[in-house]
């Protein structure tokens, strides 16, 4: 067996190891790879720089800490422009496993960020609900029927916002940050039936998939994984000097960083992969010799 | 951080550790952590729809207005879900079914309807597209590979007739186009499986052991 033919029984704990520095050297020494914006990323930051002060946009979290790592710099690039561009937001959670969790640390996260805003005015914070489909057919039509009071117990009449949007139709767009199907339902179920512009942050994993509804028109962008994130941060960052300081902070975790990460690991693999075909083709010409 | 964030921290960063030990092999400190995610993830879920559904929409509404002609229609939705549970009770399980057949019930006459007019339909529509692509040769392009890609894709997953001759040449281009497909997923599916490493990483390098340090006093 030749030397190339013996990569092919290696010991996979080796390529986890590498993979593992490719990881935490990228952390701890950030490199900064420059991050090119798509049009579908920014056709979601144009939408949102399309609307005024008296808009709302409507913010699904429909995933939980579990793809936190890939949802929460999309969702905090999109607080973070909404509030900087003086657009309302009304947020909410449908994901069961975490989701209220993810929304409610992002939410205090942002807020912080900006003292001048105002709870019940500005933004509002819904919680979470169960119930999947028919709960995001109800709140189209009327927050109340879905949510009667907000994550702290206030009923929604007492809230200013409340009272300008009846339910998400009137919004005047809604993005769900999403893992797994929900994203899909908001497209399939909440544009097609009432209309409303549409936008998905989505897991890597399920980005495929959704590119089909954005081809078809059912989504107006989309934010696939984590470098959809960075562009959006990008974006932010570019347009919005006010949010700089927080992107600089090295504490936070940020998509930016993320990526230079993705292209360190990309790069083993790239390599593991020709490696491993060289070796399978040089042990099949060894064999047949 | 407080002392009891620092805590939480460490409990996280360790089990993160159980975890992760799993790639060097199979052992019970990962098993200890897998089971009790799995615990948790239960009991939060039961714990959550308690107290943002339950309570907020169900529970609250009968204890402050009680039984009226607007609330009605919330206590028949608790006893149909209540009634799920004589499922536990051999001699009236039958009960039980009375309450699924109202839940298949909805939720097929609310997926039909969204399927075919939030899916099928515009779905089938966007492929229907002008193969002249409008006078612009790339959209042209574009529109050509859709209408192959659909067409082929199609054949393959059409099992009546045998692919073979021309059938059969259109059916492995149609395996072609399922194998881009599929290199695009395992390409998205990579990318995803490390943004949750960097996480986890980022995790352990910023929050547990640069929070300890910045709680010992040490390098600020």
């Amino acid at each position: 067996m030749s030397n190339l033919a013996k990569l092919t029984s290696i010991d996979r704990r080796w390529i986890f190891l590498l993979i593992g520095l490719g990881t935490l050297i990228p952390v701890l020494l950030p490199i900064g790879f420059p991050v090119r914006v798509t049009a579908p990323v920014k056709q979601i930051y144009d939408k949102i720089e399309t609307l005024g002060p008296n808009d709302v946009v409507v913010l699904s979290y429909d995933y939980g800490p579990t793809t936190g790592a890939e949802n929460d710099p999309m969702t905090d690039a999109i607080l973070r422009h909404c509030f900087s561009h003086d657009v309302k937001v009304i947020a909410l959670a449908l994901y069961p496993l975490g989701g209220l969790t993810s929304l409610t640390a992002s939410i205090d996260r942002i807020t912080a960020e900006f003292p001048d805003l105002e709870y019940g005015v500005d933004y509002v914070n819904l919680g979470y609900k169960d119930g999947g489909q028919a709960t995001m057919k109800l709140l189209a039509e009327d927050f109340s029927g879905a949510f009667p009071n907000d994550t702290h117990g206030t009923p929604l009449s007492n809230l200013p916002l409340m009272q300008q949007v009846k339910g998400a139709r009137n919004a005047q767009f809604a993005i769900s940050v999403a893992t797994g199907i929900f994203g899909e339902w908001w497209a399939n179920l909440i544009n097609a039936q009432y209309g409303l512009p549409i936008a998905v942050g989505c897991t890597a994993v399920s980005a495929p998939k959704y590119y089909a509804y954005l081809e078809a028109g059912q989504m107006l962008g989309l934010i696939g994984g984590l470098k959809g994130a960075s562009e959006y941060e990008q974006l932010v960052k570019d347009n919005y000097p006010n949010t700089r300081e927080a992107y600089a902070n090295p504490m936070l975790q940020t998509a930016s960083k993320g990526m230079d990460v993705q292209t360190i690991d990309h790069l083993i693999i790239i390599a593991f992969i020709v490696i491993g075909n060289l070796a399978y083709f040089a042990d099949r010409r060894a064999k047949r010799a | 951080m407080t002392g009891m964030e620092l805590f939480g921290t460490w409990i996280a960063a360790l089990l993160t550790l159980c975890l992760m030990s799993f790639l060097y092999k199979d052992n019970p400190l990962f098993r200890f952590a897998e089971a009790l995610f799995a615990g948790v993830s239960l009991g939060y879920y039961i714990g959550i729809t308690m107290d943002q559904t339950l309570r907020p929409n169900l529970f609250e509404p009968l204890r402050d207005s009680g039984l009226t002609l607007e609330t009605g229609h919330l206590l028949f939705a608790g006893l149909v879900g209540l009634n799920l549970y004589t499922r536990y009770v051999p001699k009236i399980a039958w009960f039980a079914r009375s309450s699924l057949a109202i839940y298949v019930g909805y939720y097929v006459g609310i997926n039909m309807v969204q399927k075919l007019q939030g899916e099928v339909l515009p779905q089938a529509a966007a492929t229907m597209v002008d193969l002249t692509g409008g006078g612009s040769p790339t959209d042209a392009l574009n529109a050509l590979v859709v209408f192959i890609g659909v067409l082929t894709v199609l054949i393959y997953f059409f099992f009546s007739v045998e692919h073979k001759g021309v059938f059969g040449k259109a059916s492995r281009v149609g395996i072609w186009f399922l194998m881009l497909g599929f290199g695009a997923a395992f390409g998205y599916t990579v990318m995803g499986r490390i943004s949750l490493l960097i996480g986890r990483i980022n995790f352990l390098v910023i929050q547990w052991i640069g929070g300890t340090l910045q709680a010992l006093g040490i390098g600020g």
